[in-house]
């Protein structure tokens, strides 16, 4: 699996942009993200349905790290998550983190996501 | 706003929903109105739905509809509910039941003929995936914020950066379940096994796929979609201009290029806040209230060495024509004296390219929304204009001055189409800030009767104000409406799709808000 994330500091180096009818930030270079047909589980899972926003390019992730430290903005990478948190940030949203419908990650899919956060992939 | 349909009559159509969807798939708790409530809006209150539905196949759709005619209860269907800036998940009219499309994920891509057909919950990183996957070398054409679903985004005329950046113009046949519960193809899929559903648009007679846009007419359960065949080449030029005067001349020798067809996609023109907003908050530069004035803008443009307005051009196929085109271009700017302009060269075997400018969805330009910190909200005000410098001066003047009457950071950019310029401009504010949201209300307000002294209409707008633009469409005293209302009422004699969608309400409700 290809590991995510354009350093936040070449988007930050990048000029970027903004919404609809914005351009990208020029001189921007960087793989495409990684897919999710290839994985399995709550991995497969949080690529699908978190990996737009808390991979490579994401909001969450340049939220993250303007808001803390570069090295806390990949969630895959943190060892301080509970299951708890990641349920109740996802329902209750944070800061400009949308709430997450039950339509859109039911909670048994919720649970494999956090559970892969946490201990990280069943192999 | 017309009163919300009863609670008793909701809980009744949502125990025989249940019997279509199962009770897995309904949503009815409070966590669920505030989930499918629109996150960045002015004021959540006042447009949460009552509950939601999520069912996976169109019978359960259509079912569904019979039930809701039955039981007179209004849906607000969604494809992915991620219209950020337009209302989110979010219905018009409080106390709807959203009808969650999100499950319906089904994707079948003609690689020959470089068309996909998709359901509404085929979000662009699935169809991305898919492709990448199956190694099909089609490109999409993605919106800024690419979290979204592809027919929705089409529907409600989002637009990209490639030259299928015009996601409406590229739709090639639909499938609809009407208000009554039928179910219909447009184009050739009125002929049942079609091989041309998605390579002709027209069809024979009408032409109905554009009745589905942005209105309430039906729900769109399948939409074909013209894919680009991965280029050969992409060339371009990024250009910076160091004077807010400087976008009159731009304007002008970028219409030529685009109205000649030497520009295939829409190029963007905007301020240089949009750097400062995606990759920074506020209080880095200022603590200051009202517009940023100019030593704060000079800092910003400073830091991230760019323009007063910065634009990006871009264009595809064999590497001639590329090639010549970039000769075309640079000339057109000839006598002009851009701050900077930097090439962009990307040809097949290179490493990806990585950005919306060659079909990569991508979020971040969303982190603009925590520009004030905390929770931040935008709305989105976007005028339609005639391509011509003077007026888009005109229309910058007149705006930035509004922005600065009410306080607000100037954050707007001129996107090119083949005939007409698009102001979008996306108003970033503190949610939590009760004073500056009642600001935005007013602001908002002026912008819409500024535009419309100019005879200018907005392309696109929130749930909150689709009354306000669709009243701004007033030829022969608002004659458009009326004929949307006399299809609404023949489709939808009980009104329970979408009621008042881009301002058109069935006549239950309009005899209610009378």
């Amino acid at each position: 699996m290809r590991r995510l994330l354009v350093p936040i500091a070449l988007l930050v180096a990048a000029s970027a942009l903004a919404q609809p009818y914005t351009p990208p930030p020029p001189g921007l270079k960087a793989p495409p993200p990684s897919t999710a047909s290839a994985l399995a589980g709550g991995e497969a899972l949080f690529v699908e349905k978190c990996g737009m926003c808390h991979r490579r390019m994401g909001m969450g992730t340049v939220l993250l790290a303007r808001r803390g430290t570069p090295d806390t903005a990949e969630l895959e990478k943190r060892k301080d998550l509970t299951a708890d948190y990641i349920v109740q940030a996802a329902r209750s949203g944070i800061g400009n983190m949308p709430r997450i419908s039950r339509g859109e990650v039911n909670d048994v899919q919720l649970g494999a996501i956090a559970s892969y956060l946490v201990h990280g992939a069943v192999r | 706003m017309p009163p919300s349909p009863s609670a008793a009559a909701v809980g009744r159509a949502l125990k025989a929903f249940a019997r279509v969807v199962g009770a897995d798939h309904v949503f009815a708790d409070q966590a669920d109105r505030e989930a499918y409530s629109d996150h960045f809006a002015l004021d959540e209150a006042r447009h949460a739905p009552a509950a939601a539905i999520a069912p996976a196949t169109v019978e359960e759709v259509r079912a569904i509809v019979r039930l809701a005619n039955e039981h007179k209860v209004p849906l607000w269907p969604i494809s992915r509910g991620k219209n950020f800036g337009y209302g989110g998940a979010a219905p018009v009219l409080k106390g709807s039941i959203v009808l969650d499309l999100s499950r319906m994920k089904k994707i079948e891509v003609d690689a020959a003929n470089g068309t996909v057909l998709v359901e509404p919950g085929v979000g662009f990183f699935d169809l991305y995936d898919h492709l990448q996957a199956n190694k099909i070398p089609l490109w999409l054409s993605v919106p800024g914020n690419s979290w979204g679903s592809v027919a929705g985004n089409a529907l409600d005329r989002g637009v990209g950066y490639t030259s299928y950046g015009d996601h409406n113009a590229r739709i090639c046949g639909l499938e609809a379940v009407l208000p009554d519960g039928d179910l219909v193809r447009t184009g050739m899929g009125a002929m049942a096994g079609s091989p041309t559903w998605q390579l002709y648009k027209p069809g024979f007679g009408p032409s109905w796929d554009t009745m589905f846009a942005q209105s309430n007419f039906g729900i769109v359960t399948k939409l074909g979609l013209w894919l680009m065949p991965e280029p050969e080449s992409m060339l371009g030029f990024d250009f910076e201009f160091d004077k807010p005067d400087d976008l009159g001349w731009t304007v002008d020798v970028l219409a030529g290029l685009r109205r000649e067809g030497i520009i295939q996609q829409s190029p963007s023109i905007g301020n240089w806040l949009r750097s400062a907003a995606v990759l920074t908050t506020r209080q880095e530069w200022t603590t200051k209230p009202g517009a940023l004035d100019e030593s704060v803008v000079t800092a910003i443009r400073k830091r991230f060495n760019i323009g007063w307005w910065s634009v990006q051009t871009r264009f595809y196929g064999p590497i001639e024509i590329t090639e010549a085109t970039a000769k075309v271009v640079r000339k057109a700017f000839d006598g002009h004296t851009p701050l900077s302009i930097k090439p962009a060269r990307w040809v097949r075997g290179d490493k990806p390219e990585g950005s919306p400018m060659t079909g990569v969805p991508v979020t971040f330009p969303l982190a603009n929304a925590n520009w004030h910190g905390g929770r931040g909200g935008h709305v989105g005000y976007s005028p339609v204009l005639p391509a011509r410098g003077d007026l888009a001066m005109a229309q910058f003047r007149r705006t930035y001055a509004r922005y600065n009457e009410f306080g607000m950071d100037y954050h707007a950019s001129f996107a090119m189409g083949e005939r007409s310029l698009t102001n979008v401009n996306q108003v970033l504010f503190d949610k939590d800030n009760a004073e500056m949201v009642g600001r935005v209300d007013r602001f908002f307000r002026a912008l819409v009767a500024d535009a419309a002294a100019e005879r200018y209409g907005e392309y696109r707008t929130h749930i909150e104000y689709m009354d306000l633009v669709a009243a701004t469409y007033d030829f022969n005293d608002h004659a458009l409406l009326r004929l949307n209302q006399r299809v609404k009422d023949a489709l939808d004699p009980n009104g329970i799709i979408a009621p008042g969608k881009s301002g058109i309400w069935p006549a239950r409700y309009r005899e209610q808000k009378a």
